[in-house]
């Protein structure tokens, strides 16, 4: 069992903890806190390797992440006060957290399991555009990412409209727009023959009541399936967020911790990037309950993480999860280029195979900075599952990752800040059968084949 | 014991050795207004060592704090000597239903260490409330900030609240985040898309010129 139990002792530490001013939290405790750990854990960014192999430092960020909960506690922004942990409720909430689940259900259940570094089994691949979209390409794109065959859950595009209506969080478009938000993507999946395919949903939700107001095991989102819970940048967290893990809690879906350390923000740069990660999967256990955690840490200035910084950060808190801990989490990817261009599939596959390799699932593909409506496909959420899954199964060294990885960010990273946005999904998909234009497939293969000569032994 | 050294200090984020360096220059004879001019290009330097992220978050915010305290150790002198600059007043604030606000945060320190008087309304900001405080504070900008889609009405809503009360010219409507764009900005009738914090004390200035 999880740690959903212990909600309500969270629930109370969240009204009655240490009390401090949120404008004195990130830059007298927080940050100072974590600049310590990464002095006394001897924590060194290495620019050469965005695959490093130093397993000694993987452990070290474990301990300072471990150390920087303890310490830091996790701040409710509506009582201004800290929630705070002790090691033995860490150490209890890691001996019982468990290292599988089954996801979805009947014939469409998969299951996540924990995953070491350089793993042959293969990641859980949730795919998602992970983006807003028009009204009417909802439902096609639900589709078209369902039609993927790699893909062991979804989580699909978020709604900006509903029937007409500008969908405001908080408001009454926005439970509407939540409510068809999940029967867009469960028709699409009875539709296509899959019906009970894991989904993680529904990201139209920016409020608890969009979130509370699809719990139904017979038309909206069912126990079989996650939700997330988020954090505010960085440790903090409101009642709005804390209603929703009681509710996923209560309702009995699984819950996932939906993180994004911030490189060159409050966490600093790759070492406390990779430190505050690590540390927010704990939180994502010992405050919320999670099962899983779905972290995007990412550059402040491009929004992106497949540039060399944030995948050294990526992959030291892969390898110091793996490493220490049992838990399960997937590497949500979030790429400078848009869709139907060579640099959003180099960006995707470099960020899947540092993150396999690193003992992360997948959670693919976030394209042009995550800032564009309807610059998303599954195009290259499928070249980094292919890409996933052939780093597994010819069980590829994190040093044979590392000379791929080099060689494809020497062809974009100079390009980061001024990245092509490419095209918007109807640009590059025949939208009523929800597949891939022949332009758009013959660039997919052109760069898998790039790819492949360089040594990914596709699957397929 | 010079000018180099107190920028050193603020570049640094020494505040409170800033502080007392500067009330030594003063004591010395030095001139306030040029005291004010160097900070000011000192910050220069740090917003252009942390916008190609040579720095970190916490380094401009820790030097942010040392101008302040450097600031707040000439302001009684800089009457005297015809007073600083002020190019702007804004009230900033992230919308209703949005509690993210690091850039909102960023954007604050940028514009306040480059002339403007920034008055923060935090973040969950209602859009009327937005307005009342304008009012109060006599400023020249609304500027609100929104990080998710669903929130991104609320910065039409505080137009439409303006042209409601008769006062939409009173404002220049500033706004900014994540998911926001050019093309938003003019389907709402906003006067600036603030597309990065780096440069907003620049747009702000050219929007306030166009009055």
């Amino acid at each position: 069992m999880s740690t959903a139990y212990r909600h309500w002792e969270i629930i109370d530490r969240a009204r009655t903890g240490k009390f401090m001013e949120e404008d004195d939290f990130l830059p007298r405790h927080f940050s100072p806190t974590l600049k310590k750990l990464i002095k006394k854990y001897d924590i060194k960014y290495d620019p050469k390797n965005p695959s490093p192999t130093d397993d000694a430092m993987a452990d070290r960020i474990w301990q300072a992440a471990w150390e920087l909960f303890r310490e830091v506690g996790y701040y409710n922004t509506d009582s201004h006060r800290i929630i705070e942990v002790t090691d033995q409720e860490i150490k209890e909430a890691l001996y019982m957290a468990r290292d599988q689940y089954v996801m979805g259900g009947g014939k469409d259940a998969t299951i996540m399991k924990h995953r070491s570094v350089e793993d042959p089994e293969t990641p859980f691949c949730i795919m998602s555009p992970d983006i807003t979209v028009d009204e009417k390409y909802h439902q096609s794109m639900c589709m078209a990412y369902l039609k993927e065959p790699l893909l062991d859950g979804i989580c699909g595009p978020i709604l900006e409209e509903t029937f007409g209506h500008l969908i405001e969080s908080g408001g009454p478009t926005e439970i509407s727009g939540c409510i068809q938000h999940i029967q867009n993507q469960k028709m699409a999946a009875r539709l296509l023959g899959r019906p009970d395919t894991f989904m993680v949903a529904v990201g139209t939700a920016e409020h608890d009541s969009g979130q509370i107001a699809v719990s139904n095991d017979d038309w909206g989102v069912q126990k079989t399936d996650a939700r997330l819970v988020g954090s505010l940048t960085e440790f903090k967290t409101a009642d709005t967020l804390l209603n929703r893990s009681l509710h996923y809690a209560q309702y009995g879906c699984y819950t996932g911790n939906l993180t994004g350390a911030i490189y060159g923000g409050w966490c600093g740069g790759s070492e406390g990037t990779a430190v505050t990660t690590v540390a927010y999967s704990l939180i994502g256990l010992v405050i919320h309950g999670a099962a899983f955690n779905q972290h995007f840490p990412f550059h402040l200035n491009y929004c992106s993480n497949t540039t060399r910084e944030l995948l050294w950060a990526i992959s030291m808190a892969g390898q110091a999860l793996s490493r220490n801990s049992k838990l399960l989490y997937t590497s949500n990817g979030f790429a400078n280029a848009g869709p139907m261009t060579e640099m959003l599939f180099r960006e995707t596959a470099v960020h899947a195979m540092v993150s396999t390799v690193s003992g992360w699932h997948l959670w693919e593909m976030a394209s042009a900075r995550n800032k564009y409506r309807n610059r998303a496909t599954p195009l290259e959420a499928r070249l980094g599952c292919e890409v996933g899954h052939a780093v597994a199964q010819q069980k590829m060294t994190r040093e044979q990752v590392n000379e791929i990885s080099n060689k494809l960010l020497a062809t974009y990273e100079d390009h980061a800040a001024d990245a092509p946005m490419g095209s918007e999904y109807h640009e590059c998909y025949d939208v009523a059968k929800a597949l891939p234009t022949v332009e758009h497939m013959d660039m997919f293969c052109r760069v898998k084949d790039e790819i492949a000569q360089m040594g990914i032994e596709f699957p397929y | 014991m010079s000018l180099e050294n107190l920028s050193k200090l603020v570049e640094e984020g020494e505040a409170q050795e800033a502080k007392v360096l500067a009330l030594k220059l003063l004591e010395g004879g030095s001139d306030p207004l040029e005291m004010i001019e160097a900070m000011t290009r000192t910050m220069a330097h740090v917003g252009d060592l942390f916008a190609k992220l040579e720095i970190f978050l916490p380094e401009i915010m820790l030097s942010g704090e040392a101008l302040t305290e450097v600031v707040d150790a000439l302001n009684p002198y800089l009457d005297s000597a015809g007073g600083r600059e002020i190019k702007g007043k804004v009230v900033l604030g992230v919308v209703k239903g949005d509690l993210h606000e690091i850039g909102k945060n960023i954007v604050k320190l940028i514009l306040e260490t480059s002339g403007f008087i920034v008055k923060d309304l935090g973040y969950n900001v209602d859009s009327l409330t937005f307005i009342k405080e304008a009012e109060t504070f006599g400023a020249d900008f609304i500027a609100s900030s929104s990080l998710m889609t669903t929130t991104m009405p609320r910065q039409l809503e505080i137009i439409e609240i303006l042209k409601a009360k008769g006062i939409r010219d009173n404002y220049k409507v500033v706004i900014g985040g994540a998911p926001t764009s050019q093309m938003w900005a003019d389907k709402i009738g906003a006067d600036l898309f603030c597309y990065d914090a780096k440069s907003a004390p620049e747009q702000f200035t050219a929007v306030l010129a166009d009055k």
